[in-house]
């Protein structure tokens, strides 16, 4: 009888050993590609919002600048009609003299 | 027990240990799976709650940004807002100062009811000087265009004043070497210019009556603003 013959299950223990090395020192690799993947999906979904709101907020700034060119032509609209009222006003202050 | 059984013995126990060996291995196996898979949960888990949180603090920055940049084109358009206000505001000192030509200006040939009033506007404003200055000798400046419109008016100014606070005549030495300046001109807006009116001095020039239409306008100005900001804006929301 072959006296190594009996070797061959402490063999298949050593090479499960290595090969569960192999596996658990693997699983950081693995976690760093999953992370990447998750970290670049993050990114991309970011970029996206960010593009959005930037359109977003465009719009409004837009909204804002039309907003105010209106009251001030408001503004504008309003005092002429008693601008001339004011003026006459300050002209009766100036010419009447208290004495 | 002979050989054969020996033998058959020898392999019983070969192959429960080999069957020993294989269930070890394959424990091995399953456990280091199972220690792979937690691992690399652990490894994912912590590294996504770092994106995360990393993530959020962007947004949040973004968000902050954004706020800030809103509140600043607010702030922007608030102020072009008073801005113009302050241009309407302006308009009418303008205008005013524009209307106060007309208040004095007058024809040299012909007196008409014009002149008249404008007359006997210079008359009160040397009058009101005098009040002031309270002087029994004065130094009168005016426009050179409103020299003899002043003479016109000088007696009945002093006795109108020495009547009303009860002394004699003050005399009023009109000055013939400097003039006030005349009304301003388009081709020249930016030189000192004076649309009308008179300055009073004391001799010893230590007080000074400014009496002048523009000076006047200056202070009523400044005295009616909140006056003339509620009648333009009263209605108007900023």
């Amino acid at each position: 009888m072959d006296p190594f013959k009996g070797q061959g299950g402490i063999q298949m223990l050593l090479i499960a050993e290595q090969e569960a090395q192999h596996i658990v020192s693997n699983a950081k690799d693995e976690a760093e590609r999953e992370a990447t993947e998750y970290r670049s999906h993050i990114e991309e979904e970011y970029q996206k919002s960010i593009s959005e709101n930037t359109g977003s907020s465009g719009s409004n700034v837009k909204r804002l600048e039309e907003e105010t060119n209106a009251k001030i032509k408001n503004l504008k609209k309003s005092t002429s009609k008693v601008s001339s009222e004011v003026v006459d006003m300050l002209l009766k202050y100036v010419t009447n003299i208290k004495t | 027990m002979n050989d054969a059984d020996v033998s058959k013995q020898i392999q019983q126990m070969v192959r429960f240990i080999r069957q020993e060996a294989e269930e070890k291995a394959n424990e091995i196996s399953v456990s280091a799976e199972e220690e792979f898979n937690i691992e690399k949960l652990q490894l994912v888990e912590a590294e996504k709650k770092k994106t995360r949180q990393e993530y959020e603090r962007k947004e949040r920055q973004v968000e902050i940004r954004k706020k800030i940049e809103y509140s600043m084109q607010l702030n922007a358009s608030r102020i072009k807002v008073l801005q113009a206000q302050d241009d309407v505001i302006s308009s009418m000192k303008e205008a005013a100062s524009k209307e106060l030509l007309h208040v004095s200006h007058h024809h040299h040939l012909t007196l008409t009811h014009h002149d008249h009033v404008y007359r006997n506007l210079l008359k009160d404003l040397i009058i009101q000087c005098l009040l002031r200055l309270k002087e029994p000798s004065v130094l009168l400046r005016c426009r050179k265009d409103d020299l003899h419109l002043v003479e016109h008016v000088l007696d009945s100014a002093a006795q109108e004043y020495a009547e009303k606070v009860n002394v004699d005549p003050p005399e009023i030495i009109v000055d013939n070497q400097v003039y006030l300046p005349p009304g301003p001109h388009h081709h020249n807006s930016h030189d000192l210019y004076c649309s009308g009116g008179v300055v009073l001095a004391s001799r010893d020039g230590k007080i000074v009556c400014e009496n002048t239409l523009d000076a006047r306008l200056d202070v009523v100005f400044r005295k009616k603003l909140p006056e003339i900001r509620n009648q333009l804006f009263g209605q108007v929301v900023a």
